[in-house]
C-alpha cells in the first residue's frame, strides 16, 4: 500500500490494526488485580470475626502421673465449699454453708468477697485467700454455672480454688 | 521517512504492578493459613457467659487447646438449650477422641507437653474450651485426664468482659486496688 506523505492525510486514513511488535505481549492484569483485591478484603474482615474469648486460669494439683481422683489425702483445713444443685431445668441452686441463701452469681461473688478476711483491704472475715475453696456441682449441673461459680470465686480474690471430682460431688 | 527517535510511537507510562501483586499474594496467603489454624483449634461452641468476668486474654505462652465439643456447637437462642453430653474432645487442631477415651486424652496432651518441652519450653499450660450447656460429669473428668498428664495450668475459655480483660490471674497475690465482687 502507498504511503501517504501528508501527515493529515494520513492521520484521515482507516487506522490499520497494529501488528504486535517483537517482545511487547502485554497481558492484561486489572481483572486479576481485582479478584485478588476482593479475596483480601473477605479474608480481612472473616479474620476479625473470632470471638472474644478470654480465660480464667486454673492452678490444679502439681503431681506428675497422678490424677486429682487418686489425691486421697485430707485437705489440711476444712474447705469453704459452694454447692450447685441442679433445679432440673437449666438453672441451679448455690448455698454456702454459713450464709443465706444465694440468689444468683453476682451475689455469690457478693458473699464470697463478705467471707474474705483481708486486713490489707481492711475486711475483716472468716476465710484468708489462700483457704481452699471447693466448688460442689452435681453431675447434671451446667458448665456455665460451674465457670460461673469459679468466676465468683476468683473475682472474691480466693486463690486456692479447686472443683470437686465427680464421684464425689456425683449424682 | 518517520524519526528513529518515535519509530515506536509516543513513550507510553506504565506501573510496574509486578510488586504490589507479589505483596497482595503474600497477604492473602498469610490470612488463609491464621484463619486455618484458628478455626481448626477452635471447635464451633457456645462458651460461658459470666457474671462479672473476671476473664483476660491469655498471653503469649506455650499452649494447647483442649475442645470438649457439644452435638450442636452453633445453635441459637439460649446457649443452656443444649445438650448435655459431649460430642468428642478435640486436643490441638487434629486429635479428636471419644469423650469416654481419657487415656487417649492424656496421651495426647502428655505427648503435646513432651514436644514443646523437647522445643525448650518450660511445660504447656492447656487452654479448656467446654461448651456453656455441658453437664459437669461431663467436663470434669476430661480436666482430670489433663492434669494427669502432668499440666499444672488449666485456663476455663468463657467471654471476655465487654471493656477487655481486666481481670488478674488466679495466684497474682492481692493488694492491687479495686474490689471483688459488685
Amino acid at each position: 500500500m502507498a504511503q501517504v506523505a501528508d501527515p493529515i492525510q494520513r492521520r484521515l486514513q482507516p487506522k490499520r490494526t497494529r501488528k504486535p511488535e517483537k517482545g511487547s505481549m502485554n497481558l492484561n492484569l486489572t481483572s486479576m488485580i481485582d479478584v485478588i483485591f476482593l479475596l483480601l478484603v473477605y479474608f480481612v474482615v472473616t479474620a476479625s470475626f473470632v470471638e472474644d474469648e478470654g480465660v480464667i486460669t486454673a492452678r490444679l494439683p502439681q503431681r506428675e502421673g497422678e490424677s486429682q481422683q487418686t489425691d486421697t489425702t485430707p485437705p489440711p483445713t476444712q474447705p469453704l465449699r459452694i454447692t450447685l444443685a441442679s433445679t432440673g431445668s437449666h438453672d441451679v441452686r448455690l448455698s454456702v454453708p454459713g450464709a443465706p441463701p444465694v440468689r444468683g452469681f453476682s451475689e455469690l461473688g457478693v458473699v464470697l468477697d463478705g467471707l474474705m478476711d483481708d486486713p490489707e483491704r481492711g475486711k475483716r472475715g472468716l476465710f484468708e485467700s489462700t483457704h481452699p475453696v471447693l466448688i460442689v456441682p452435681d453431675g447434671q449441673v451446667r458448665w456455665q454455672h460451674v465457670v460461673n461459680a469459679f468466676n465468683a470465686a476468683v473475682g472474691a480474690r480466693f486463690s486456692n480454688v479447686r472443683f470437686v471430682p465427680v464421684e464425689e460431688g456425683g449424682r | 521517512m518517520a524519526s528513529q527517535v518515535f519509530k515506536r510511537g509516543p513513550v507510553k507510562a506504565e506501573m510496574n504492578i509486578t510488586p504490589l501483586i507479589d505483596v497482595v499474594f503474600l497477604l492473602i496467603v498469610f490470612f488463609m493459613l491464621v484463619n486455618k489454624i484458628v478455626s481448626d483449634e477452635s471447635v464451633p461452641m457456645r462458651v460461658p457467659v459470666l457474671d462479672n468476668p473476671q476473664t483476660r486474654e491469655v498471653g503469649e505462652v506455650e499452649r494447647v487447646v483442649v475442645n470438649v465439643a457439644p452435638a450442636r456447637g452453633n445453635r441459637q437462642g439460649d446457649p443452656l438449650e443444649g445438650e448435655g453430653n459431649a460430642q468428642f474432645v478435640q486436643v490441638g487442631a487434629s486429635l479428636r477422641f471419644d469423650p469416654e477415651d481419657l487415656g487417649g486424652i492424656t496421651a495426647a496432651v502428655a505427648s503435646a507437653k513432651a514436644t514443646a518441652e523437647a522445643g525448650g519450653a518450660s511445660g504447656v499450660e492447656v487452654i479448656l474450651r467446654a461448651d456453656s450447656a455441658l453437664f459437669y460429669d461431663t467436663v470434669q473428668p476430661v480436666l482430670d485426664a489433663v492434669t494427669e498428664a502432668g499440666v499444672e495450668t488449666v485456663h476455663l475459655t468463657a467471654f471476655l468482659p465487654d471493656d477487655g480483660g481486666v481481670g488478674e490471674p488466679l495466684g497474682a497475690g492481692g493488694g492491687a486496688s479495686g474490689g471483688g465482687g459488685g
